[in-house]
């Protein structure tokens, strides 16, 4: 279709502008007839984007609408800002957002470093048997739903038996609530967390390890660096790239404080430090039907996201010189 | 000074050492200790006396929820949803990603670029929802895998695995007169096995551990996958013991049961697992390290 194109450049074009236009047509046209097929593979892929990620994206246009069911997009009323404004002034938003940041700081702050740390002990251990037995091992609860984590975890902390409550107990600890108590449930979340996902994480971490030169090792220890000091000044420095790339990653999912976990472990009791935005919209966007006001809630989610993600990439473009595109 | 680093670094080992075992430990023992509940009596599992070994070993547990028709359907609906969506998403993503890794592929750049941009931002949970009603896929199958099928970071890391490949394979085809859609399903991808297993393996545990896409689109009992099964079971007992009332506790599922519902759903993961380990770890570190 598209290689006929060649001829009408070559009608339009200028004098001067000719033989360069008409060049280009032909590459055209020959790409066109070599890879026809390329782009006719490109089909299904492009049509599962625009129905199932592109349309929905339309669909935002209902955060400015009294969306009513029976009068679909195109016939429920425009109403401008009115739910931002909304979002913007009711506590419960405030407390969802509050309780999604925190949990979110808490788990970057103790789940990030983690693997990191993991991944670089992992990298000491010279017997390889046994590293790759530990790496088998600690890869299994990533392969777990929320679900199977979760109902471990409530039989782990009940105070009916719990195995960890148990241990509590032989250290004359009294059995905790963990799943009522309001003060140690986030606690309950991040260490679920980090149980279930810490091992995984570690994996690009080792892949990093990986494409740093032998040769930096060698020569280091031929000026007598210890083990500490390559790690510091060659293992660290080699992975760096991939830290940051995490990391800038990792916040463009700040307001994603772990909704399938939560919706899971968390309870009425404990509503108060973790119903986070996800669980909220769930909660009333499909079980109060409030369309509008929780589409406005997820747009907010979104362009908050979006903007730490390329902010924090031209941050860390500008100040440490590498971005991640 | 040799002795000292030998005898630093040997502590240093042996720290290490105990450290990943309790690691380890920390990671299997929920799974001991659930066994141990599943095959205990379920008078034992509520006094609370099983920890590591089972107490009034029974079977009967087992036996009880293999022959519960809810969960035996909701096996069968994971088992389908798995293989169809598996199936579906390898190949809908696999050529997406070959044309997207050809350098000469004209728009290549932007076609890339809208498919990162939807990592980033999307419409979220309610406009996806009115979506799926419109298109009249709510309380269907197909609502659980196809917006699936196209995941953004899986077709990334099979796109730099073909982009890694050596450019004379693709060279010598076109010289035998193969069509790109030749070269991709004969010469490419029996060289890409390493990497469609893992992806194979990331399709297959998500839509076998996903139970948040079933629990919005999903309420005829017979269609529910079964993690929401599960979760269902999970969650209604254990609020009722989180709000103290044992009497209906104890009239919901017992913990035994529970137990054992929990390990018979994690089983076929760890039983493929092991045997693709070998494979995503290759896939992924080519995958990782490039993009």
């Amino acid at each position: 279709m598209k290689h006929n194109d060649a001829p009408a450049a070559l009608r339009r074009g200028t004098l001067a502008m000719r033989p360069a236009r008409s060049r280009a047509g032909q590459r055209l046209g020959a790409d066109m007839r070599r890879d026809w097929d390329l782009y006719l593979l490109l089909v299904p892929g492009i049509l599962f984007l625009l129905v199932f990620k592109y349309a929905p994206m339309y669909g935002i246009s209902i955060a400015f609408k009294d969306f009513n069911i029976f009068e679909g997009y195109a016939g429920s009323p425009w109403v401008g800002g009115k739910h931002f404004a909304n979002l913007f002034q009711s506590p419960d938003f405030a407390r969802v957002f509050c309780n999604t940041v925190i949990i979110s700081v808490l788990k970057i702050a103790i789940l990030f470093p983690l693997p990191i740390l993991v991944a670089l002990l992992l990298n000491e251990l010279r017997h390889m048997l046994f590293k790759r037995t530990v790496q088998t091992v600690i890869y299994v609860p990533h392969f777990l739903s929320w679900v199977i984590v979760g109902g471990l975890f409530i039989d782990l902390l009940s105070t009916n038996g719990g195995l960890f409550n148990k241990a509590l107990g032989l250290l004359g600890i009294e059995p905790i609530a963990f799943f009522l108590d309001s003060s140690v449930f986030r606690g309950v979340l991040i260490a679920s967390a980090g149980w279930k996902e810490t091992g995984w994480s570690t994996i690009v971490y080792l892949a990093a390890f990986a494409t740093i030169d032998p040769g930096l090792y060698e020569a280091s220890k031929i000026d007598g660096a210890s083990r500490l000091r390559q790690l510091w000044h060659i293992t660290l420095p080699g992975i760096a790239p991939i830290i940051l790339l995490m990391f800038i990653l990792r916040l463009g999912n700040i307001l994603e404080a772990g909704t399938e976990q939560i919706l899971v472990m968390y309870n009425p009791t404990v509503y108060n430090v973790s119903d986070v935005i996800g669980s909220y919209v769930y909660r009333m966007g499909l079980g109060n039907q409030d369309y509008s006001f929780t589409t406005a809630v997820g747009v907010f989610e979104s362009l908050i996201s979006l903007t730490l993600v390329i902010g924090g990439n031209a941050l860390s473009r500008k100040y440490l010189q590498r971005g991640i595109w | 000074m040799s002795i000292r680093t030998s005898l630093s670094e040997r502590l240093f080992n042996g720290c290490n050492i105990a450290f990943f075992i309790f690691f380890g430990l920390v990671t299997l023992l929920p799974f001991v200790n659930l066994t141990a509940k599943s095959l205990s009596s379920e008078a034992a599992v509520v006094s609370g006396s099983v920890n590591l070994w089972p107490v009034g070993f029974q079977l009967g547990t087992y036996q009880y929820v293999l022959e519960d028709a809810m969960f035996l359907t909701s096996l069968g609906n994971s088992v389908l949803l798995a293989v169809v969506g598996t199936a579906l998403g390898l190949f809908v993503t696999t050529i997406t990603a070959y044309p997207l890794s050809r350098l000469r592929l004209r728009g290549r750049k932007w076609l890339l670029l809208m498919f990162v941009f939807t990592m980033l931002f999307s419409g979220g949970l309610i406009p996806m929802y009115l979506l799926m009603q419109a298109l009249g896929l709510v309380n269907t199958m197909p609502a659980l895998f196809l917006p699936a099928a196209i995941n953004v970071f899986n077709l990334l890391i099979i796109k730099n695995y073909f982009e890694a490949l050596p450019d004379s394979l693709e060279e010598s085809a076109k010289i035998d007169g193969a069509s790109n859609v030749r070269t991709l399903f004969r010469i490419m991808l029996p060289l890409s096995l390493p990497v469609m297993a893992t992806i194979a393996l990331f399709f297959a545990v998500y839509f076998w551990n996903d139970y948040f896409t079933a629990m919005i689109y999903i309420t005829n009992q017979d269609l529910k996958p079964l993690q929401l099964f599960l979760k269902e079971l999970l969650v209604s007992s254990s609020s009722e013991f989180l709000k103290d009332n044992v009497d209906a506790a104890l009239n919901t599922t017992p913990q035994s049961i529970q137990a054992a519902s929990i390990l018979l759903a994690t089983l076929p993961i760890l039983l493929v697992y092991p045997f693709l380990q070998k494979y995503f770890v290759k896939g992924v570190l080519v995958g990782s390290v490039k993009g």
